[in-house]
């Protein structure tokens, strides 16, 4: 026999105003089955809950009906609520009389009207409830983390700190990501490589971290708490073990004209390299598509001048497989290539400037690498084009950001600050040199960000125009920018020896790729999407895999930081315990009926479906059917609206409770 | 090319399948029926001709023939209904044994039945040499007439408002008595247990009430949609002459219209149901 508990809540006026809150706890008691029904303020505070547990001991009630918000916000404190008073949790549902009724009406008399429907259904619903359990999974307390940027050398320092293995995947030669690439920093104008490369040797240093260079992750299986990993490692052609970083091969190497990618092309390296001096690890790679060996099989002056025998030509590529419980994705950013050989689909483009055409016109990291002590040019300013001293620099701001017309619709977020400290480095370099900076607004919201900005224009006499720029072009040696300033309303043309763009920052392009790897979901421009973009920043929809820095959205180096240690964090608190704990909500396959056609297998977006091989008892195959991994199911129920013969069922939403709730109506 | 029973022989002789499905010889003559072969001496019983109808693939997931090996005599249309079965894992490629019609065109009807013209399948057919195959084998036909009258009706459903369209199908659904032959000859309702059977709760009133038969036709033709190859056996198997393929055939229209697909054509492609790309149009939803 059911007894049933009905308990309305005003949520003081939010739900009170519009609905007649004391009527309906009136006619909600007359419902077959309730048997105790009562109205208060807020149902959720202390005294309400109270009231709840009271009502179950008192009236023995074995199900009960809260008519308040969305279960979204409190179908969780009143479940504990019941089973503070020994009642399943699972035996108290929650009838939204405020998203679905008050918030959306504003006659009383309907609404109150309404308020009781959706209470009889839900009291008709919830005498299908049966008490279910929380289903325990055990959790592998190792983490892997995606990306050796600051962002994921972070995750992986805190995680390894707090005493958990943690595993590093880079799928370049060494970690330092684009912070290993920058000049100084903002606000402060601190040697970027200064702060980061003691971080990346404690990486390489720290006894809980297994480091995986030039690898990228192939494959992801499993689901919270339970992930197994596929590693690519690419053949360095080196014998990690034997190397000891000497670097005579590289000064050996014939092939010195391959384009570094850490210079950004402004300098070029041999075809067997260590991408910079700091790197991690400081075991060099050989790039077989330059390499004169790979090429004509002639050579092998590398491994003639390696005293160790390191050299190896014949690596190949190795699959390696790891357990992780946790993954952290942190794979940053790119920036977006505006020349036309690598122009984005996605959007238009800006020709008109002539990048990859004129070879003074720069973009923002090629920048960096200029202004840098371990750059191509020691850290002088000089035009990549004949290496003379630029005295008119003009840098132009949201290139393909902020433009839906011609590019993305979006900020880059970093682009004022870092190019207010371009600015600034040059005018520090050249003295008597002039900055101009094209603007729409200056976005200096931070720690210190304003004031850098001001400094910039106040000390440094940056002059900032605010405009867009039309053209580039060149004429006699010089660069004439055509552009507006729109505050004094007249157009500008400055004869610069140099162009710096603030190119977008875009998402790596293989992130859809990954993304489709991980089952985590990713936005029309391949940026990592959170689960809450408030209260659940970090955390992708899949469980268990956390996202950190620039691959979520283009961010600063602070920000990055402070994501990767609440990435860390979320992915400790998974570990704090042996066992995970998880709601039984999940979706039950009806071994009898179930054909096996897979659709449901096709539609599930967590790969949560399995096949299971049903045998008579002599052990022949009966049929193969569908069977739910319950630690992948998030309990969507795509599955069960796409089973044609309805064999598959969302346990805790099952077609009986459905359809009596409709019923009700 | 060989006859059917010397395809059949060669079959068990050299043991490429425990039994054939096919047609044979009806008690009256202009009718076929359909024959499971299991031994030598029984091939003699198989016949190729125009009057062979009837879709056999749907004797492929019965419970008796599951798992075995299997021939089967099947037409272009026929199967399209066998690559939907095996993309769909019912039965497996390796499993059947299929013996494949060059058609020229099957009749309407059996004798005394609208026998004379050409079944409106076969008008607008586009597998008269079958696109899957182990073997093939010629139908002998002679020219038949026929129009494709069914089409037009595609058309004039096209054209009434929806109120209209709704007033029809249900004038139409009237007719049913729940007999559910449609579901049983049906290739592709191979459900162990259909949603009209499933009681606790009960989705679909089995009394043939307006609104009974209204959900259980409604729900048919979704179950069917991007999976249904067009054999139009529901709509020869019904008492009440209900014009079920013309649902069927226009959600196939819609499926290849707006998505591009047509099923039965290959076993590899991905389904139309349980396949999403960001590319796939909603607009014809309204």
């Amino acid at each position: 026999m059911m007894r049933i508990g009905v308990f309305v809540c005003h949520c003081g006026e939010n739900i009170g105003k519009t609905v007649d809150c004391p009527k309906i706890a009136k006619e909600a008691v007359k419902l077959p089955n309730v048997v105790y029904s009562i109205d208060y303020k807020y149902m959720c505070s202390d005294p309400g809950q109270n009231m709840i547990k009271q009502a179950i001991l008192e009236h023995k009630l074995n199900a009960v009906v809260v008519a308040s918000c969305s279960p979204h916000m409190h179908e969780k404190t009143f479940r504990k609520a019941c089973a503070a008073a020994g009642l399943n949790p699972y035996m108290c549902e929650i009838a939204n009389i405020r998203e679905h009724c008050s918030w959306v009406h504003d006659n009383v008399e309907e609404a109150t009207k309404k308020a009781l429907d959706l209470i009889r259904m839900t009291v008709e619903r919830v005498k299908f409830n049966y008490p279910l359990s929380e289903i325990r999974v055990p959790v592998t307390r190792r983490a892997l983390v995606i990306g050796g940027g600051i962002a994921g050398i972070q995750a992986t320092l805190d995680i390894a700190g707090a005493g958990f293995k943690v595993i590093l995947v880079e799928k370049e030669p060494s970690i330092g990501g684009h912070m290993s690439q920058l000049s100084e920093t903002f606000p402060t104008l601190d040697c970027s490589q200064c702060i980061l490369t003691p971080r990346m040797v404690e990486v390489y240093q720290h006894p809980n971290v297994k480091l995986y260079t030039y690898s990228e992750v192939e494959n992801v299986e499993g689901f919270i708490g339970n992930f197994k990993v596929t590693i690519r490692k690419k053949a360095r052609s080196i014998k990690e073990s034997l190397c000891t970083g000497c670097g005579l091969c590289v000064q050996k190497c014939p092939i010195k004209k391959a384009p570094s990618e850490f210079d950004e092309g402004l300098a070029n390296r041999p075809a067997i390299y260590v991408p910079f001096p700091q790197a991690v690890p400081n075991i060099p790679v050989i790039d077989r598509t330059v390499c004169t060996y790979f090429k004509t099989g002639k050579c092998q002056l590398c491994k003639k001048v390696c005293g160790r025998d390191a050299i190896d030509y014949d690596q190949k590529d190795e699959l390696v497989t790891e357990d992780v419980g946790a993954i952290i994705v942190a794979t940053g950013y790119k920036l977006y290539k505006i020349d036309k050989k690598a122009r984005d689909s996605l959007v238009k483009g800006y020709g008109e400037y002539g990048y990859g055409k004129y070879k003074d016109v720069i973009d923002g990291l090629q920048f960096e690498r200029l202004a840098s002590a371990s750059g191509p040019t020691s850290g002088e300013i000089l035009r990549p084009s004949d290496k003379k001293q630029p005295k008119k620099v003009v840098f132009i701001q949201c290139v393909g950001s902020r433009d839906p017309s011609k590019g993305f619709e979006y900020c880059s977020k970093i682009c004022c600050m870092y190019t207010a400290k371009h600015a600034m480095l040059y005018k520090h370099k050249v003295h008597d040199g002039e900055a101009y900076v094209f603007y729409m607004d200056i976005r200096a919201g931070g720690k210190g960000y304003e004031e850098f900005v001001r400094r910039a224009i106040e000390e440094d006499r940056v002059k900032y125009i605010r405009g867009r720029v039309s053209r580039i072009y060149e004429k006699r040696g010089k660069y004439i920018v055509k552009g507006e300033d729109t505050l004094s309303g007249v157009p500008v043309e400055i004869e610069a020896d140099m162009v710096v763009l603030a190119t977008a920052i875009v998402a790596q392009p293989e992130a859809p790729k990954l993304a489709q790897t991980l089952g985590i979901p990713y936005d029309k421009y391949g940026f990592y999407a959170e689960v809450h973009p408030k209260l659940r920043p970090v955390e992708s929809s899949s469980g268990g895999i956390f996202l950190a820095g620039a691959c979520q959205s283009p961010k600063d180096i602070p920000e990055s930081v402070a994501m990767a240690s609440a990435a860390a964090s979320k992915a400790l608190v998974l570990f704090g315990n042996e066992m995970l704990e998880r709601e039984p909500i999940v979706a039950k396959v009806n071994e009898n009926t179930c054909v096996g056609c897979f659709y449901c297998k096709k539609v599930c977006a967590y790969n949560a479906i399995e096949l299971k091989e049903i045998r008579d008892k002599k052990g022949n195959l009966v049929k193969v059917i569908a069977s739910v991994n319950t630690g992948l199911c998030q309990g969507c129920g795509t599955c069960n609206a796409t089973c044609p013969s309805k064999s598959i069922e969302l346990i805790g939403f099952n077609d009986e409770q459905i359809y009596y709730q409709i019923k009700a109506l | 090319m060989a006859d059917i029973i010397s395809i059949a022989k060669s079959i068990f002789e050299n043991q490429k399948a425990e039994m054939i499905i096919g047609y044979a010889k009806a008690t009256k003559e202009g009718r076929t029926r359909p024959v499971v072969v299991r031994t030598l001496d029984e091939v003699k019983e198989l016949v190729l001709n125009s009057f062979c109808l009837n879709n056999l693939s749907t004797y492929l997931t019965r419970k008796e023939n599951k798992g075995k090996r299997v021939a089967i005599v099947a037409k272009g249309c026929d199967i399209k209904a066998i690559v939907q079965l095996i993309a769909e894992n019912q039965i497996r490629r390796e499993n059947v044994y299929v013996v494949g019609v060059k058609c020229s065109g099957v009749r309407r009807g059996f004798e005394g039945h609208d026998s004379t013209k050409i079944a409106e399948k076969c008008i607008t057919c586009n597998v008269k040499t079958p696109h899957l195959f182990d073997e093939l084998v010629e139908m002998k036909g002679e020219e038949l007439p026929g129009t494709d009258e069914k089409a037009e009706s595609i058309v004039k459903l096209e054209q009434m408002t929806a109120n209209e369209r709704f007033a029809y199908w249900e004038e139409q659904f009237e007719r049913c008595i729940k007999c559910y032959a449609c579901r049983q000859i049906c290739p592709l309702c191979y459900c162990e247990r259909c949603i009209a059977d499933k009681s606790m709760p009960r989705w679909i009133e089995t009394s043939p009430t307006k609104r009974g038969n209204f959900a259980w036709n409604i729900v048919r033709a979704f179950h069917l949609s991007g999976r249904c190859i067009g054999c139009n056996e529901c709509e020869r198997v019904c008492p009440a002459g209900i014009p079920l393929s013309l649902i069927n055939r226009k959600m196939a229209k819609v499926a290849k219209s707006e998505f591009g697909y047509e099923s039965g054509m290959d076993p590899n492609a991905p389904t139309l149901i349980g396949t999403y790309d960001v590319k796939d149009k909603e607009d014809f939803i309204r």
